[in-house]
């Protein structure tokens, strides 16, 4: 079922909605929350809740005898639907972050109000799941990120065979976040990031759609799920593990790896040209040996950006 | 005293960018004697120009002293005016290429990318100064009186300082941890003083609010012994309110639309008193009347007419309550 989360106002268009998916038995309040698009510029989450509320539809409607959703789940596809229409990161109006909003407010500026709506829609849920990309100039390996996490989010992490889980401490400068919102809560929460801004990554995204419907399987939201085993092992990776390289010289930044290949220490992995003259400037090698978990895209660089992260099996 | 006034601008950061240009940022020092090191920065905003402004002032009053007083500056003066320069010079409030907020990348890492590594560097040169005075100009939605805006965490230190800067408010908030990352918060907390102004309207100039704060800085460096007891400053004549989050009073749009303002920016208002309406222009109707809930000063009021449901349109400050 569709439903909106918010009906706004607009200054010279008709208003506009934010529409969410409600799939399953009704229920006080949704077992599972997915949320993505905060960041109108990240559609590989857009993308990916988009297909998931097509295919627990169709599980619904009886496509798939043989799964039963067992409880209901929330989806929104996209919070930040301008953002999505006009391909920016941020509320296109006052260019504003709408993950920097929360717990948002009813009676402050829209941004806020947005925040409000989409908290009080998920905040009660057990499981509850943001999906981030990276920007549109660094590409990053599917994995999920804890933030300060639980130990039974440490756990339930797992579950979702991503290759890789990422943990970091809640930083302060993150309390105005949906994850920070959610995690005053009882129930667990979750950010997934998948890929880079800007583009839709199909087999990123086929990753993650599998990810999350073995995770409905797992925590018995989704009955009759056949977990494939997926021969890959999953890594839990904590700040200690990441060694990032950054660019000693400005240039244009090259290199065809893909993120999630593990690599050796020294390894080649791109090169930087000077941009006017066309000669190599500086080869970008692997400061460890470990799982290239992120990658620069865009290819100018300035000094100091990062290029990318090798994360070292703990 | 022989103290001799030099004046020199100097790149203090520099960094290469992808093809062939470097960004250099420049600031101002007027060095005379031995004396306190006070410093101003503006333009941490690509779009907020008051504190350029406010730079020249300063500039051009020194300038003035070099030719009569040489002898008065008692310390040093840096000014650096325009620290987002490549945001400044391309109309963008955050870093271009970064989509960062500068002034949320404090204190900010001497090896990483460009944001973090400008935050270190202007951490570096402004501490340990004597007092450092953050200019902004709101932005482009907004119009605010001259004021200083502090963190409550620092407010034995600052307010005294604030109330000699010949401005009109000082209005005191709550330590919110997100603006933890900020220049000043970063400064405050590290030991040297920084006093955040907030004044006019982005993308604009308003030359009165900038010689009202020219003359109060001045004041101010006078007293902290940066300037000779015996030089001759313009006159100081304004007295601040003290708000606080206790007597702000904020007025959201009701419906989007656009708004006009019927009431004048900083003026007393009346409690039901009419301050603008929100009109659309399908139609002749009035969508909304923006009245004041209180008594009081009419601080904030919006520039841009354009409003969302939920856009600020004004903030009145109650003449009752609050701190003195």
């Amino acid at each position: 079922m569709m439903r909106n989360l918010l009906c706004m106002t607009a200054p010279v268009r008709e208003g506009f909605d934010i529409p969410c998916h409600e799939i399953g038995p009704k229920s006080s309040h949704p077992a599972v929350a997915l949320v993505a698009g905060l960041h109108g510029d990240e559609i590989n989450g857009v993308f990916i809740l988009s297909r998931m509320a097509d295919f627990l539809n169709s599980v619904e409607n009886g496509k798939y005898p043989e799964l039963r959703l067992a409880r209901r789940v929330l989806i929104i596809p996209a919070v930040n639907v301008l953002g999505v229409n006009l391909r920016t990161r941020s509320w296109p109006f006052d260019k504003t972050d709408l993950n920097r909003m929360f717990p948002g407010s009813t009676i402050g500026e829209t941004t806020q109000r947005i925040a409000y709506a989409v908290l009080e829609a998920t905040k009660r849920s057990d499981y509850r799941i943001d999906i981030h990309t990276a920007s549109a100039d660094f590409e990053e390996v599917p994995q999920v990120r804890l933030y300060g996490p639980s130990d039974a989010e440490r756990a339930t992490s797992i579950l979702f065979g991503l290759p890789a889980v990422m943990e970091r401490s809640l930083s302060p400068v993150f309390t105005t976040t949906l994850m920070s919102s959610w995690k005053v809560w009882p129930g667990q929460s979750f950010v997934l990031r998948v890929g880079q801004a800007g583009t839709v990554q199909l087999e990123h995204c086929q990753r993650v759609f599998r990810a999350l419907v073995s995770f409905l399987g797992r925590i018995g939201v989704l009955e009759g799920v056949q977990i494939a085993v997926e021969d890959e092992e999953i890594c839990c990776f904590d700040k200690k593990s990441a060694f990032r390289v950054f660019a000693e010289k400005a240039g244009t930044f090259v290199s065809d790896r893909q993120v999630g290949r593990w690599v050796r220490a020294g390894q080649e992995l791109g090169y930087i040209y000077d941009s006017f003259g066309g000669n190599v400037i500086e080869k970008v090698v692997a400061p460890v040996a470990g799982m290239l978990s992120g990658m620069r895209r865009h290819p100018l660089l300035f000094e100091g950006d990062l290029i990318l992260r090798v994360n070292r099996k703990g | 005293m022989s103290a001799q006034l030099s004046m020199k601008t100097e790149t203090f950061f520099t960094i290469d960018m992808p093809y062939c240009e470097r960004m250099d940022i420049r600031r101002t020092v007027f060095s005379g004697g031995e004396g306190p090191r006070v410093a101003v920065v503006a333009g941490l905003h690509g779009d907020e120009l008051e504190g350029l402004y406010v730079c020249h002032r300063l500039a051009a009053w020194l300038d003035a002293l070099q030719r009569t007083e040489p002898d008065y500056l008692l310390g040093s003066v840096e000014l650096y005016p325009a620290v987002n320069t490549l945001g400044l010079d391309t109309l963008t409030r955050g870093l271009p290429v970064f989509d960062t907020d500068l002034n949320r990348a404090f204190p900010g890492s001497s090896g990483g990318p460009l944001p973090e590594r400008l935050a270190a560097a202007l951490m570096t040169e402004l501490s340990g100064a004597a007092l450092v005075v953050d200019i902004h100009a709101s932005n482009i939605y907004l119009r605010e009186i001259p004021q200083v805006r502090i963190n409550q965490e620092f407010d034995d230190e600052l307010v005294p300082v604030a109330r000699r800067m010949n401005l009109d408010l000082i209005w005191l908030h709550g330590a919110a941890t997100v603006l933890e990352t900020t220049l000043a918060h970063s400064l405050n907390s590290s030991g040297t003083p920084c006093l955040v102004v907030e004044m006019g309207v982005g993308m604009r100039i308003t030359p009165e609010y900038c010689d009202q704060l020219v003359a109060g800085i001045l004041s101010v460096w006078k007293e902290k012994g940066v300037l000779a007891p015996e030089v001759a400053l313009p006159e100081t004549t304004h007295t601040p309110l003290i708000a606080d989050d206790s007597n702000v009073h904020y007025l959201n749009a009701q419906t989007s639309g656009m708004f006009v303002a019927s009431a004048s920016h900083w003026t007393d208002v009346r409690r039901g008193e009419l301050l603008g309406t929100i009109v659309s222009p399908f139609c002749g109707d009035v969508l909304s009347d923006v009245r004041s809930p209180v008594d009081g000063v009419l601080f904030t009021l919006r520039e841009y007419p354009l409003v969302y449901e939920g856009s600020l349109m004004a903030r009145v400050m109650a003449r009752t309550g609050g701190r003195s």
